[in-house]
């Protein structure tokens, strides 16, 4: 009876300690019907990792996937933070984008992982193999899976090929939110792509700088998504950064032309307007994003534009200036 | 006159500061793809510390944890603002994948509760 009284609390303590939730895996019979039962990337290149250094051997094995020629050593200098004995996610998506790659963070679902693999692309995970209170964190390659067998198969630590319980690896997996990273040719699509998810990760090449591989990811969301908007404002933001006005104002013009609602593209088409002297236009569509920007996050840039629109002089009746 | 130099040269640094005169208004920025899309997504989030002043942050808060002086500027070279924005807050105590060798004080730790509910035995041998 002793035994038993102590043997709960054990459990109760254990249980409060790691959250002991149980995550379900979300593999219903719908989520995996398109699936193969069983895949295994077995040409997936294997590093075993230093100590500590799970971040830079899981980065090269998903960038040298994705035809990108690094070492985990070559990483370590990019993504290893001596003084925390380890790598932070934000930094394996900066190292991947200076490698003109798309970094993709997939929906927190196992499926959505599964259906990667099973389309040939290794998945960066992230797990928590400790305790909420002790964790210890852990960055590994899910390279296959067996549906019937419920199992994982990992390039993990000094593994080469560890095969994990699909429910076990789910629990320390969402100890680290559910993070799965999918590294992307720009002139490709990840697997059921989601407009914004993808857009997202484009969106951050062209945020620091990397403007040719965010052109070729605009490029094939245009493809993808013909009615979204983004594609041509991210375009047309490229064409703006590179010096071509000209590419940049046709470009913000069609994006609104598939949405009129669209603050940057209204924003930055009163900024190139008001320097090309055609201030009433420009004053115009200020006006329009500056109403559309009110509440948002945006709002004081684009107020900021709008007061430099309104202060812009120099009219120049000479060019062609109404387009919308 | 020494006098009159100093103050020039701090109302001179006020006006850079302000932007005043800068030479680099010739092209206006633009609003970025990110942004705007960022903004979709999130409800208001006020920008706390501004991203010039975060990127300084982050410099020298990888400095602090033993990143190499010539490879930080290559490191900041793919941050966004945002992550920028939340390294300089939370880089001290964000998740750091570093693998199974921290497992030996997860293990320690679980000895220890278990010890305290007295199902184990172990730390009572050593006097």
């Amino acid at each position: 009876m002793r035994a038993l009284r102590h043997a709960a609390i054990v459990w109760a303590a254990i249980a409060a300690l790691g959250g002991c939730a149980s995550y379900p895996t979300g593999l219903t019979t719908a989520a995996i019907s398109h699936l193969p039962a069983q895949v295994e990337l077995t040409q997936v290149p294997f590093f075993a990792q230093q100590q500590y250094q799970c971040g830079p051997a899981a980065l090269a094995t998903v960038l040298q996937s994705a035809d990108v020629d690094v070492s985990p050593q070559d990483l370590a200098e990019d993504v290893y933070l001596p003084g925390r004995k380890g790598s932070l996610q934000m930094e394996l998506l900066a190292a991947t984008r200076v490698r003109d790659r798309v970094p993709y963070l997939l929906p927190e679902r196992l499926p959505a992982v599964l259906e990667q693999v099973a389309a040939g692309r290794p998945v960066l995970v992230m797990q928590n193999l400790g305790l909420k209170i002790a964790p210890a964190w852990h960055f590994a390659v899910l390279i296959g899976y067996d549906l019937t067998a419920r199992t994982l198969i990992l390039r993990s630590g000094t593994t080469q090929r560890l095969v994990v319980d699909m429910d076990r690896f789910v629990k320390t997996w969402a100890r680290a939110q559910w993070w799965g990273l999918v590294v992307v040719e720009p002139d490709q699509l990840p697997e059921n792509p989601d407009l914004e998810r993808y857009m997202t990760a484009a969106a951050s090449l062209e945020a620091v700088g990397r403007l040719d591989a965010a052109a070729q990811a605009y490029i094939r969301a245009r493809a993808q998504w013909p009615h979204s908007a983004w594609p041509a404002v991210g375009l047309a933001n490229v064409s703006y950064r590179k010096g071509d006005l000209r590419s940049a104002e046709d470009g913000y013009v069609a994006a609104l032309e598939l949405d009129a609602d669209n603050i940057i593209a209204r924003n930055n088409l009163a900024e190139i307007l008001a320097g090309r002297g055609c201030i009433a236009e420009a004053r115009m569509h200020a006006a329009r994003a500056a109403a559309l920007a009110a509440g948002t996050p945006l709002e004081s840039a684009v107020a900021a534009t709008a007061r430099g629109v309104d202060t812009a002089t120099s009219p120049h009746h000479g060019a062609a200036c109404s387009r919308l | 006159m020494a006098g009159l130099f100093r103050k020039t040269v701090v109302y001179a640094l006020i006006a850079s500061l302000l932007g005043l005169g800068s030479p680099m208004a010739a092209q206006a920025e633009i609003l970025g793809t990110l942004a705007g899309l960022e903004s979709a997504r999130r409800g208001a989030d006020l920008e706390r510390i501004g991203g010039v002043l975060a990127r300084e942050q982050v410099r020298e808060q990888m400095h602090a944890l033993g990143v190499k002086e010539g490879q930080i500027e290559a490191r900041l070279a793919g941050l966004t603002d945002a992550e920028l924005r939340t390294l300089a807050e939370r880089i001290d105590n964000m998740p750091a994948g570093a693998g199974l060798f921290e497992l030996v004080g997860v293990v320690f730790v679980v000895l220890l509760i278990l010890e305290a509910v007295g199902v184990i035995d172990i730390f009572k041998k050593f006097p």
